[in-house]
């Protein structure tokens, strides 16, 4: 069929699938930034998604609130009898604190790892097709959001920002499936385990913390918290608990099981921490990004 | 008035999936069940179905658009997607009859495709490593049910609006 080939129809749909692979392959290559038409249409999506947001937020909330009154009395009963080791337990923080920073004032340490400024923000929408683990927020860069902060909620860390526009930011959330993306890990006891979650187990529905020096000792139960020395989160954040320890694949280094203290399944309102001691991206300052052996993405998510 | 209520319609169940999509996942009895809601396409399916493959067509390479851009940050994946099922139904519905109960499973049974080339595609692109009766036991399925119940509940009432729009048109015709 000679006439095939000059069909003007099978031609444009042979140019259209070429342009259709070229860009699929320009978007899924790891961009540090949106581009122009990109941020644009971000925004105004975003603006009018945070308009359908607020009445659909409150809903849920009253669904929520339904949900825990019906526990109410369960709940109650739990938390009275932890209500006597509370005060206890207060007491002795509120002592510590004190100690603490006398102690500090005493070396002249006045910065801290865990110090970190808030910005409130409000989950405008979820990744409806749900295969990437993202949430949209109705903070960006006009209000001093940056790429790769933690996000947090009052139980725990949930992700990091990978993306910024003017009015908008995206969140991956902890449990993906992108091995670039690492947290720098400690696991609090006598002595402290430090290790990287790295991965997330879909069927048990754990973070997998890896790479924990195979001389310490971890145990069930103990809680893991984000430690700071990935030179972009604050210290201290809570991320979860561990629930099994193993040894890894090669049996050099140990591995655990993390519950995220977090949870995932209802976002709406989230806290992003701003680091209030220097930001290191990588290993020296801004230099990573001019990196020569890996792309600057990579390299960054590594240290993390 | 109704000429403009059918894009508007689009517009909001756009902005609603996401929030319908913080719904999900559910867990129950220790499985966990993703659903995806899929309001948008399951309209435009029906566009192209009783109003006009081409105007579907168009919509959702527009919605399609924002979609790969707001969400998914891969520009052509629902750009292509959404026109492509928008097309498959208006050239169905030439061969069958255009009765509410026979189109409703028409647009499932589109979903469930969609689904399933977007499973396949990211598969392919290493964004998920799910084997293929985990995805119809915790995506498929759950997806398909929640967006059949949808589509009963909201179904008819799509059809009166573009039933509406359509001799609107008509009478501006005559």
């Amino acid at each position: 069929m000679p006439h095939f080939f000059f069909n003007k129809k099978v031609i444009l749909l042979l140019v259209g699938m070429v342009f259709l692979v070229a860009l699929i392959s320009f978007s899924l290559r790891d961009r540090t930034n949106a581009t122009l038409p990109e941020q644009i249409i971000k925004d105004t999506v975003g603006v009018a998604q945070s308009i359908v947001a607020k009445p659909a937020n409150y809903i849920s909330g009253i669904f929520n609130k339904i949900d825990s009154l019906l526990n109410t009395y369960e709940e109650n009963k739990r938390l009275k009898a932890r209500l006597e080791d509370f005060a206890v337990v207060q007491a002795e923080a509120a002592d510590l604190k004190l100690d603490n920073k006398k102690l500090q004032e005493l070396i002249d340490k006045s910065e801290s790892l865990k110090d970190y400024n808030p910005i409130h923000a409000t989950v405008i929408a979820r990744n409806p097709d749900q295969w990437e683990e993202k949430i949209i927020l109705n903070k960006g860069s006009s209000h001093g959001v940056e790429k790769n902060m933690a996000v947090m909620t009052a139980k725990g860390l949930v992700g990091k920002i990978i993306l910024v526009t003017p009015f908008t930011s995206e969140v991956e959330l902890l449990y993906t499936n992108n091995p670039n993306y690492r947290v720098s890990a400690m696991v609090l006891g006598d002595k402290e385990a430090y290790g990287l979650i790295e991965g997330f187990d879909k069927e048990r529905n754990e973070l997998i913390l890896k790479r924990i020096d195979s001389s310490l000792t971890v145990k069930k139960g103990q809680q893991v918290v984000s430690s700071g020395l990935g030179g972009i989160f604050p210290k201290g954040v809570p991320i979860g608990e561990i629930t099994e320890v193993s040894t890894d694949d090669f049996g050099l280094t140990k591995m655990a099981y993390v519950k995220p203290s977090a949870d995932f399944s209802i976002l709406d309102h989230v806290v992003i921490a701003k680091r209030t001691s220097t930001v290191i991206d990588g290993l020296d300052g801004n230099a990573t990004n001019k990196d020569l052996t890996n792309p600057p993405e990579v390299n960054e998510e590594e240290e993390k | 008035m109704v000429r403009f209520l059918i894009p508007s319609v689009a517009v909001l169940l756009f902005l609603l999936e996401p929030e319908f999509a913080m719904l999900s996942p559910i867990e129950v009895k220790g499985h966990i069940y993703y659903l995806v809601p899929r309001f948008l396409i399951l309209y435009l399916i029906f566009i192209s179905i009783y109003y006009s493959r081409q105007r579907a067509v168009m919509y959702g390479l527009f919605f399609g658009v924002l979609y790969d851009v707001f969400y998914i940050d891969i520009i052509g994946l629902y750009s292509v997607l959404y026109p492509l099922i928008c097309f498959l139904a208006g050239s169905i519905v030439k061969v069958i009859h255009q009765h509410l109960v026979v189109t409703t499973s028409i647009s499932v049974i589109l979903v469930a495709i969609l689904e399933f080339i977007l499973y396949q595609f990211f598969y392919l692109i290493d964004f998920t490593a799910i084997p293929l009766s985990e995805f119809l036991r915790s995506r498929l399925l759950p997806t398909i049910i929640a967006n059949a119940l949808f589509l009963m509940m909201l179904g008819w009432a799509f059809k009166y609006l573009i039933n509406a729009r359509v001799l609107q048109r008509a009478r501006e015709v005559s």
